[in-house]
Protein backbone atom coordinates (compact mmCIF):
# COMPACT_ATOMS: atom_id res chain seq x y z
CA UNK A 1 0.00 0.00 0.00
CA UNK A 2 1.62 3.15 -1.06
CA UNK A 3 1.66 6.63 0.61
CA UNK A 4 -0.55 8.29 -1.57
CA UNK A 5 -3.06 5.00 -1.35
CA UNK A 6 -3.09 5.56 2.38
CA UNK A 7 -3.34 9.52 2.04
CA UNK A 8 -6.22 9.61 0.20
CA UNK A 9 -8.39 7.32 2.43
CA UNK A 10 -7.56 9.29 5.27
CA UNK A 11 -8.89 12.24 3.65
CA UNK A 12 -11.98 10.39 2.24
CA UNK A 13 -12.58 9.58 5.82
CA UNK A 14 -13.01 12.97 6.97
CA UNK A 15 -16.10 12.92 8.45
CA UNK A 16 -16.50 16.70 7.76
CA UNK A 17 -14.63 17.45 4.52
CA UNK A 18 -16.39 20.86 3.75
CA UNK A 19 -16.91 23.13 7.05
CA UNK A 20 -19.52 25.28 5.50
CA UNK A 21 -21.84 22.38 5.65
CA UNK A 22 -21.88 23.61 9.74
CA UNK A 23 -23.78 26.45 9.08
CA UNK A 24 -23.26 30.13 10.92
CA UNK A 25 -23.66 30.46 14.39
CA UNK A 26 -23.81 33.85 15.98
CA UNK A 27 -20.88 35.26 18.03
CA UNK A 28 -21.10 34.28 21.55
CA UNK A 29 -22.37 37.42 24.21
CA UNK A 30 -19.40 38.12 25.85
CA UNK A 31 -18.77 41.17 28.50
CA UNK A 32 -16.40 42.43 30.59
CA UNK A 33 -18.29 41.22 33.54
CA UNK A 34 -18.31 37.50 32.37
CA UNK A 35 -14.70 37.74 31.70
CA UNK A 36 -13.77 38.61 35.27
CA UNK A 37 -16.26 36.35 36.76
CA UNK A 38 -15.12 33.52 34.74
CA UNK A 39 -14.65 30.52 37.01
CA UNK A 40 -13.62 27.85 34.91
CA UNK A 41 -9.91 26.96 35.33
CA UNK A 42 -8.26 27.81 31.49
CA UNK A 43 -5.07 25.45 32.26
CA UNK A 44 -5.03 23.12 29.98
CA UNK A 45 -3.54 19.25 30.68
CA UNK A 46 -2.18 16.82 28.78
CA UNK A 47 -4.18 13.67 27.82
CA UNK A 48 -3.38 10.53 30.08
CA UNK A 49 -3.20 12.35 33.04
CA UNK A 50 0.52 12.91 33.74
CA UNK A 51 2.66 11.31 35.77
CA UNK A 52 0.77 11.94 39.21
CA UNK A 53 -1.24 9.23 38.49
CA UNK A 54 1.07 6.18 39.63
CA UNK A 55 3.72 8.70 41.11
CA UNK A 56 3.17 7.33 44.58
CA UNK A 57 4.32 4.38 44.32
CA UNK A 58 7.53 4.96 42.28
CA UNK A 59 7.91 7.93 45.37
CA UNK A 60 7.66 4.92 47.68
CA UNK A 61 10.11 3.01 45.99
CA UNK A 62 12.60 6.20 45.97
CA UNK A 63 12.11 6.45 49.87
CA UNK A 64 13.51 2.94 50.52
CA UNK A 65 16.35 3.70 47.97
CA UNK A 66 17.20 6.88 49.70
CA UNK A 67 17.22 4.82 53.40
CA UNK A 68 19.28 1.97 51.49
CA UNK A 69 21.98 4.04 50.34
CA UNK A 70 25.48 2.04 50.19
CA UNK A 71 25.64 -1.27 49.23
CA UNK A 72 26.89 -4.72 47.63
CA UNK A 73 27.21 -3.42 43.72
CA UNK A 74 25.90 -6.21 41.73
CA UNK A 75 26.86 -5.85 37.73
CA UNK A 76 25.21 -7.84 35.33
CA UNK A 77 27.02 -10.43 33.77
CA UNK A 78 25.84 -11.14 30.28
CA UNK A 79 26.46 -11.11 26.61
CA UNK A 80 27.13 -7.93 25.05
CA UNK A 81 24.21 -8.86 22.45
CA UNK A 82 21.60 -10.73 24.22
CA UNK A 83 19.88 -13.25 21.72
CA UNK A 84 16.01 -12.51 20.83
CA UNK A 85 14.07 -16.01 22.08
CA UNK A 86 10.40 -16.11 21.05
CA UNK A 87 8.02 -15.68 23.61
CA UNK A 88 4.60 -17.22 21.48
CA UNK A 89 0.96 -16.50 23.52
CA UNK A 90 2.14 -13.70 25.14
CA UNK A 91 -0.54 -11.88 26.92
CA UNK A 92 -0.74 -7.75 26.47
CA UNK A 93 -0.03 -5.85 29.67
CA UNK A 94 -3.21 -3.66 30.07
CA UNK A 95 -3.78 -3.79 33.99
CA UNK A 96 -3.06 -0.55 36.24
CA UNK A 97 0.94 0.10 36.78
CA UNK A 98 1.98 -1.40 40.26
CA UNK A 99 -0.92 -4.54 38.92
CA UNK A 100 0.80 -7.89 40.00
CA UNK A 101 2.23 -10.27 36.89
CA UNK A 102 2.18 -13.84 37.23
CA UNK A 103 4.22 -16.08 35.43
CA UNK A 104 4.24 -16.35 31.84
CA UNK A 105 5.10 -14.68 28.39
CA UNK A 106 3.55 -10.69 28.46
CA UNK A 107 3.29 -8.09 25.62
CA UNK A 108 4.32 -4.52 26.22
CA UNK A 109 3.18 -1.61 23.60
CA UNK A 110 6.43 0.52 23.20
CA UNK A 111 4.11 3.46 21.53
CA UNK A 112 1.49 2.98 22.94
CA UNK A 113 -0.56 2.64 19.58
CA UNK A 114 -2.29 -0.76 20.01
CA UNK A 115 -3.19 -0.19 15.87
CA UNK A 116 0.59 -0.62 15.04
CA UNK A 117 2.29 -3.89 15.56
CA UNK A 118 5.42 -2.46 17.73
CA UNK A 119 6.01 -4.70 20.86
CA UNK A 120 7.97 -6.05 23.14
CA UNK A 121 7.63 -9.86 24.53
CA UNK A 122 9.19 -11.23 27.31
CA UNK A 123 8.47 -14.12 30.01
CA UNK A 124 8.88 -13.38 33.90
CA UNK A 125 9.59 -16.79 35.49
CA UNK A 126 9.68 -15.79 38.79
CA UNK A 127 7.49 -14.77 41.20
CA UNK A 128 7.13 -11.13 42.61
CA UNK A 129 6.92 -8.98 39.27
CA UNK A 130 4.48 -6.32 38.66
CA UNK A 131 3.32 -3.60 35.83
CA UNK A 132 5.46 -1.01 34.75
CA UNK A 133 3.06 0.15 32.22
CA UNK A 134 5.51 -0.31 29.07
CA UNK A 135 7.10 -2.88 30.84
CA UNK A 136 7.73 -5.06 34.25
CA UNK A 137 9.10 -3.83 38.12
CA UNK A 138 10.67 -6.32 40.97
CA UNK A 139 10.07 -3.88 44.30
CA UNK A 140 10.39 -5.61 47.68
CA UNK A 141 8.94 -3.91 51.04
CA UNK A 142 9.94 -0.42 51.01
CA UNK A 143 12.29 0.16 53.72
CA UNK A 144 13.65 -3.69 53.28
CA UNK A 145 15.14 -3.12 49.66
CA UNK A 146 15.22 -1.66 46.69
CA UNK A 147 13.70 -2.37 42.93
CA UNK A 148 14.90 -3.72 39.36
CA UNK A 149 13.08 -2.60 36.27
CA UNK A 150 12.86 -3.32 32.40
CA UNK A 151 11.27 -1.07 30.07
CA UNK A 152 10.22 -0.67 26.37
CA UNK A 153 9.68 2.53 25.20
CA UNK A 154 9.75 4.56 22.04
CA UNK A 155 10.74 7.89 23.82
CA UNK A 156 9.23 10.97 22.79
CA UNK A 157 10.48 13.87 24.97
CA UNK A 158 14.18 13.86 26.66
CA UNK A 159 14.85 16.93 28.81
CA UNK A 160 17.42 19.13 28.04
CA UNK A 161 19.26 19.52 31.47
CA UNK A 162 18.69 15.72 31.75
CA UNK A 163 17.86 15.15 35.39
CA UNK A 164 18.38 18.77 36.39
CA UNK A 165 15.18 19.41 34.34
CA UNK A 166 15.09 21.81 31.81
CA UNK A 167 12.31 21.66 29.19
CA UNK A 168 10.89 18.60 27.09
CA UNK A 169 12.75 18.07 24.18
CA UNK A 170 11.77 15.77 21.43
CA UNK A 171 13.15 13.31 20.85
CA UNK A 172 15.28 12.14 17.81
CA UNK A 173 13.63 10.26 14.83
CA UNK A 174 16.59 7.79 14.87
CA UNK A 175 18.15 5.64 17.41
CA UNK A 176 21.79 7.17 17.14
CA UNK A 177 20.03 10.35 17.62
CA UNK A 178 18.20 9.31 20.76
CA UNK A 179 21.56 7.81 22.00
CA UNK A 180 23.18 10.79 21.73
CA UNK A 181 20.00 12.57 23.67
CA UNK A 182 20.59 10.54 26.63
CA UNK A 183 24.53 10.88 26.52
CA UNK A 184 24.28 14.13 27.12
CA UNK A 185 21.91 13.92 29.86
CA UNK A 186 24.43 14.75 32.76
CA UNK A 187 24.52 11.26 33.98
CA UNK A 188 27.99 9.26 34.99
CA UNK A 189 28.88 7.16 32.12
CA UNK A 190 29.60 3.73 33.39
CA UNK A 191 30.04 2.51 29.57
CA UNK A 192 30.06 4.73 26.78
CA UNK A 193 28.31 4.96 24.27
CA UNK A 194 28.91 1.66 21.76
CA UNK A 195 27.39 0.93 18.57
CA UNK A 196 25.93 -2.89 19.02
CA UNK A 197 23.67 -5.43 17.72
CA UNK A 198 20.69 -6.34 20.40
CA UNK A 199 17.50 -7.99 20.61
CA UNK A 200 17.54 -8.48 16.92
CA UNK A 201 17.93 -5.09 15.48
CA UNK A 202 20.76 -2.22 15.28
CA UNK A 203 21.63 0.37 16.99
CA UNK A 204 23.70 2.07 20.59
CA UNK A 205 24.44 0.83 23.66
CA UNK A 206 24.96 3.24 27.24
CA UNK A 207 25.31 2.37 30.78
CA UNK A 208 24.52 5.30 32.89
CA UNK A 209 25.00 5.79 36.94
CA UNK A 210 22.89 8.02 38.55
CA UNK A 211 25.14 10.85 40.33
CA UNK A 212 24.55 12.46 43.29
CA UNK A 213 21.90 15.63 43.08
CA UNK A 214 19.90 13.45 40.27
CA UNK A 215 18.72 11.07 42.78
CA UNK A 216 15.32 11.09 44.66
CA UNK A 217 14.01 14.26 42.67
CA UNK A 218 10.85 14.67 40.57
CA UNK A 219 13.03 15.98 37.58
CA UNK A 220 12.04 13.37 34.66
CA UNK A 221 14.48 12.83 32.17
CA UNK A 222 12.48 11.30 29.33
CA UNK A 223 8.74 10.63 28.35
CA UNK A 224 6.96 7.85 26.22
CA UNK A 225 4.44 5.31 25.16
CA UNK A 226 2.63 4.32 28.03
CA UNK A 227 5.35 5.96 30.36
CA UNK A 228 4.34 9.62 31.00
CA UNK A 229 7.55 10.58 32.54
CA UNK A 230 10.53 8.74 33.79
CA UNK A 231 12.99 9.50 36.92
CA UNK A 232 15.37 7.99 38.90
CA UNK A 233 15.42 6.93 42.63
CA UNK A 234 18.86 6.32 43.66
CA UNK A 235 22.54 8.00 43.84
CA UNK A 236 24.44 4.75 42.39
CA UNK A 237 21.54 3.26 40.48
CA UNK A 238 22.43 1.50 37.87
CA UNK A 239 20.28 1.93 34.30
CA UNK A 240 21.81 0.50 31.10
CA UNK A 241 20.19 1.45 27.39
CA UNK A 242 19.81 -0.19 24.37
CA UNK A 243 18.51 2.45 21.64
CA UNK A 244 17.87 0.51 18.96
CA UNK A 245 16.23 1.17 15.18
CA UNK A 246 13.01 -1.19 14.60
CA UNK A 247 11.87 -0.91 11.27
CA UNK A 248 12.69 2.67 11.44
CA UNK A 249 11.33 3.16 14.87
CA UNK A 250 14.02 3.93 17.94
CA UNK A 251 13.31 1.73 20.42
CA UNK A 252 14.52 2.24 23.58
CA UNK A 253 15.20 -0.91 26.02
CA UNK A 254 15.93 0.64 29.47
CA UNK A 255 17.13 -2.24 32.29
CA UNK A 256 17.97 -0.54 35.92
CA UNK A 257 18.63 -1.93 39.37
CA UNK A 258 20.03 -0.86 42.19
CA UNK A 259 23.45 -0.60 43.78
CA UNK A 260 22.11 -2.60 46.98
CA UNK A 261 20.01 -4.72 44.85
CA UNK A 262 19.54 -8.48 45.56
CA UNK A 263 21.90 -10.96 43.98
CA UNK A 264 19.00 -12.18 43.22
CA UNK A 265 16.56 -9.75 41.60
CA UNK A 266 19.18 -8.82 39.16
CA UNK A 267 19.64 -12.70 38.00
CA UNK A 268 15.84 -12.57 37.55
CA UNK A 269 16.13 -9.25 35.12
CA UNK A 270 18.93 -10.53 33.50
CA UNK A 271 16.08 -14.07 32.94
CA UNK A 272 13.82 -11.55 31.75
CA UNK A 273 16.18 -9.48 29.58
CA UNK A 274 17.11 -12.69 27.66
CA UNK A 275 13.57 -13.58 26.62
CA UNK A 276 12.32 -10.14 25.20
CA UNK A 277 11.77 -10.19 21.44
CA UNK A 278 11.04 -6.96 20.29
CA UNK A 279 8.37 -7.24 16.66
CA UNK A 280 8.32 -4.30 14.23
CA UNK B 1 -18.06 50.63 32.51
CA UNK B 2 -16.92 49.71 29.37
CA UNK B 3 -13.97 51.25 28.50
CA UNK B 4 -12.33 51.95 24.94
CA UNK B 5 -9.66 48.76 25.21
CA UNK B 6 -12.70 46.83 26.01
CA UNK B 7 -14.54 47.81 22.69
CA UNK B 8 -11.42 46.83 20.94
CA UNK B 9 -10.90 43.78 22.63
CA UNK B 10 -14.17 42.97 21.81
CA UNK B 11 -14.32 43.79 18.22
CA UNK B 12 -10.82 41.68 17.54
CA UNK B 13 -12.89 38.71 19.12
CA UNK B 14 -15.63 39.40 16.58
CA UNK B 15 -13.57 39.60 14.01
CA UNK B 16 -11.53 36.40 14.97
CA UNK B 17 -15.10 34.63 15.40
CA UNK B 18 -16.50 35.81 12.22
CA UNK B 19 -12.86 34.53 10.13
CA UNK B 20 -12.46 31.39 11.89
CA UNK B 21 -14.90 30.03 13.89
CA UNK B 22 -16.42 27.40 11.24
CA UNK B 23 -12.78 25.92 10.62
CA UNK B 24 -12.90 25.37 14.63
CA UNK B 25 -15.99 24.21 14.59
CA UNK B 26 -14.79 21.72 12.42
CA UNK B 27 -11.84 20.91 13.36
CA UNK B 28 -14.09 19.96 16.96
CA UNK B 29 -16.63 17.73 15.13
CA UNK B 30 -13.54 15.98 13.12
CA UNK B 31 -12.50 14.86 17.29
CA UNK B 32 -15.09 14.93 19.70
CA UNK B 33 -18.87 13.40 19.86
CA UNK B 34 -21.36 15.78 17.83
CA UNK B 35 -23.01 16.66 20.75
CA UNK B 36 -20.08 17.73 22.55
CA UNK B 37 -18.78 19.58 19.42
CA UNK B 38 -20.02 23.01 20.10
CA UNK B 39 -19.49 22.95 24.09
CA UNK B 40 -15.90 22.06 23.42
CA UNK B 41 -15.37 24.57 20.65
CA UNK B 42 -17.19 27.48 22.66
CA UNK B 43 -14.49 26.40 25.79
CA UNK B 44 -12.24 26.98 22.97
CA UNK B 45 -12.95 30.55 22.17
CA UNK B 46 -13.66 31.50 26.23
CA UNK B 47 -9.66 30.65 26.00
CA UNK B 48 -8.95 32.72 23.06
CA UNK B 49 -11.31 35.64 24.70
CA UNK B 50 -9.24 35.40 27.69
CA UNK B 51 -5.84 35.85 26.03
CA UNK B 52 -6.95 38.10 23.61
CA UNK B 53 -4.20 39.97 23.90
CA UNK B 54 -1.96 37.11 23.43
CA UNK B 55 -3.32 36.33 20.00
CA UNK B 56 -1.39 36.64 17.41
CA UNK B 57 -2.62 38.39 14.04
CA UNK B 58 -3.25 36.85 10.80
CA UNK B 59 -1.89 34.51 9.01
CA UNK B 60 -0.72 33.19 12.49
CA UNK B 61 -4.44 33.76 14.76
CA UNK B 62 -5.86 30.41 13.07
CA UNK B 63 -2.75 28.19 14.07
CA UNK B 64 -2.71 29.51 17.72
CA UNK B 65 -5.90 28.74 17.76
CA UNK B 66 -5.50 25.11 16.97
CA UNK B 67 -2.76 25.16 19.19
CA UNK B 68 -5.68 25.92 21.79
CA UNK B 69 -8.11 23.57 20.21
CA UNK B 70 -5.69 20.62 20.55
CA UNK B 71 -5.06 21.13 24.62
CA UNK B 72 -9.04 21.52 25.19
CA UNK B 73 -9.91 18.76 23.05
CA UNK B 74 -7.39 16.67 25.07
CA UNK B 75 -8.77 17.96 28.11
CA UNK B 76 -12.27 16.86 27.00
CA UNK B 77 -10.94 13.16 25.87
CA UNK B 78 -9.90 12.76 29.58
CA UNK B 79 -13.42 13.62 30.87
CA UNK B 80 -15.44 11.94 28.30
CA UNK B 81 -13.13 8.52 29.31
CA UNK B 82 -14.60 9.14 32.85
CA UNK B 83 -17.70 9.90 31.37
CA UNK B 84 -17.05 6.41 29.24
CA UNK B 85 -16.84 4.60 32.11
CA UNK B 86 -20.01 6.01 33.91
CA UNK B 87 -21.57 4.55 30.39
CA UNK B 88 -20.61 1.33 30.93
CA UNK B 89 -22.25 1.49 34.36
CA UNK B 90 -25.48 2.91 32.74
CA UNK B 91 -25.04 -0.07 29.96
CA UNK B 92 -25.17 -2.57 33.02
CA UNK B 93 -28.28 -1.33 34.52
CA UNK B 94 -29.53 -1.65 30.75
CA UNK B 95 -29.25 1.59 30.09
CA UNK B 96 -27.72 2.68 26.43
CA UNK B 97 -25.97 6.03 26.14
CA UNK B 98 -27.08 8.14 22.84
CA UNK B 99 -24.89 6.85 19.41
CA UNK B 100 -23.36 9.50 17.93
CA UNK B 101 -25.10 10.28 15.08
CA UNK B 102 -22.44 12.28 12.76
CA UNK B 103 -20.25 8.89 12.36
CA UNK B 104 -23.35 6.78 11.90
CA UNK B 105 -24.76 9.12 9.03
CA UNK B 106 -21.52 10.74 7.15
CA UNK B 107 -19.47 7.58 6.74
CA UNK B 108 -19.77 4.62 5.04
CA UNK B 109 -18.52 1.81 6.86
CA UNK B 110 -14.65 1.69 5.33
CA UNK B 111 -14.29 4.70 5.97
CA UNK B 112 -15.49 4.79 9.28
CA UNK B 113 -12.95 2.08 10.24
CA UNK B 114 -10.42 4.36 8.71
CA UNK B 115 -11.43 6.97 10.88
CA UNK B 116 -10.98 4.70 13.86
CA UNK B 117 -7.69 3.53 12.97
CA UNK B 118 -6.86 7.26 12.78
CA UNK B 119 -8.20 7.81 16.00
CA UNK B 120 -5.94 4.92 17.41
CA UNK B 121 -3.17 6.48 16.64
CA UNK B 122 -1.14 8.11 19.66
CA UNK B 123 -1.87 11.52 20.65
CA UNK B 124 0.77 13.51 19.19
CA UNK B 125 0.80 11.32 15.65
CA UNK B 126 -3.06 11.50 15.27
CA UNK B 127 -3.16 15.45 15.64
CA UNK B 128 -0.81 15.54 13.03
CA UNK B 129 -2.25 13.24 10.85
CA UNK B 130 -5.72 14.85 11.41
CA UNK B 131 -4.01 18.36 11.23
CA UNK B 132 -2.50 17.17 7.92
CA UNK B 133 -5.19 15.28 6.18
CA UNK B 134 -8.76 16.71 7.46
CA UNK B 135 -7.86 20.25 8.13
CA UNK B 136 -5.61 20.35 5.34
CA UNK B 137 -2.64 22.34 6.53
CA UNK B 138 0.74 22.77 5.16
CA UNK B 139 3.29 20.75 7.04
CA UNK B 140 5.35 23.94 7.73
CA UNK B 141 1.86 25.37 10.23
CA UNK B 142 1.52 21.85 12.10
CA UNK B 143 5.23 22.26 12.57
CA UNK B 144 4.69 25.37 14.21
CA UNK B 145 1.46 24.11 16.39
CA UNK B 146 2.96 21.15 17.77
CA UNK B 147 6.50 23.08 18.63
CA UNK B 148 8.34 20.46 16.17
CA UNK B 149 10.77 20.79 13.21
CA UNK B 150 9.49 20.56 9.62
CA UNK B 151 11.66 17.17 9.54
CA UNK B 152 9.81 15.66 12.83
CA UNK B 153 6.52 16.29 11.57
CA UNK B 154 7.60 14.73 8.18
CA UNK B 155 9.07 11.75 9.81
CA UNK B 156 5.85 11.74 11.95
CA UNK B 157 3.35 11.36 8.80
CA UNK B 158 5.49 9.11 7.17
CA UNK B 159 5.66 6.86 10.13
CA UNK B 160 1.73 6.68 10.87
CA UNK B 161 0.86 6.29 7.16
CA UNK B 162 3.17 3.44 7.71
CA UNK B 163 1.13 2.03 10.66
CA UNK B 164 -2.21 2.74 9.26
CA UNK B 165 -1.01 0.72 6.24
CA UNK B 166 -0.51 -2.33 7.75
CA UNK B 167 -3.98 -1.78 9.90
CA UNK B 168 -5.59 -1.11 6.48
CA UNK B 169 -4.44 -3.31 4.30
CA UNK B 170 -7.66 -5.79 4.06
CA UNK B 171 -9.34 -2.20 2.99
CA UNK B 172 -7.61 -2.56 -0.39
CA UNK B 173 -9.79 -4.25 -2.87
CA UNK B 174 -7.97 -6.58 -5.66
CA UNK B 175 -9.15 -4.55 -8.98
CA UNK B 176 -9.63 -6.93 -10.97
CA UNK B 177 -7.73 -7.59 -14.39
CA UNK B 178 -9.61 -6.20 -17.84
CA UNK B 179 -11.71 -8.86 -19.75
CA UNK B 180 -9.07 -10.40 -22.31
CA UNK B 181 -10.72 -10.62 -25.79
CA UNK B 182 -11.01 -14.04 -26.77
CA UNK B 183 -9.10 -14.78 -30.38
CA UNK B 184 -11.70 -13.90 -33.08
CA UNK B 185 -14.19 -12.44 -31.21
CA UNK B 186 -15.57 -8.50 -31.64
Amino acid sequence: MTHDQIDRMVRQANPLPEPSALGPVDVPVLTTERRMDMQTDDRVMDEGGGRNRWRGPLVGIAAAAVILVAGLVFFLTREDNPVAKPAPNATRIDSEPGAPLSLGAYFVDPDGVEATTLGGTFVIGASGWANLASGAIKQVVVGEGSYVSLLVVEVDRVWSQGCQGGVPVVAGTSAEAVADQFAAAGLTTREALAPVTAFGHDGYHLVVEIPAGCANTEGTIWSGGNYPGRFYHAEGQVVEFWFLDVDDTPVMVEASWMAESPEEDVAELKALIDTLVITP
Amino acid sequence: MTTTVDTERRARFEAIWAEHSLKVRAYCVRRVPSHDADDVCAEIFLVVWRRIDEVPPSPKTLLYIYGIAGKVVSNHTRSFRRRSRLDEKLRNLGVAPPADPAFLVVQSSDDAVVADAVRNLSRKDREIVMLYAWEDLPRDDIAEIMGMTRSAVDQRIRRSYQRLARVLEPLIKPIPSPPVAEEGAI
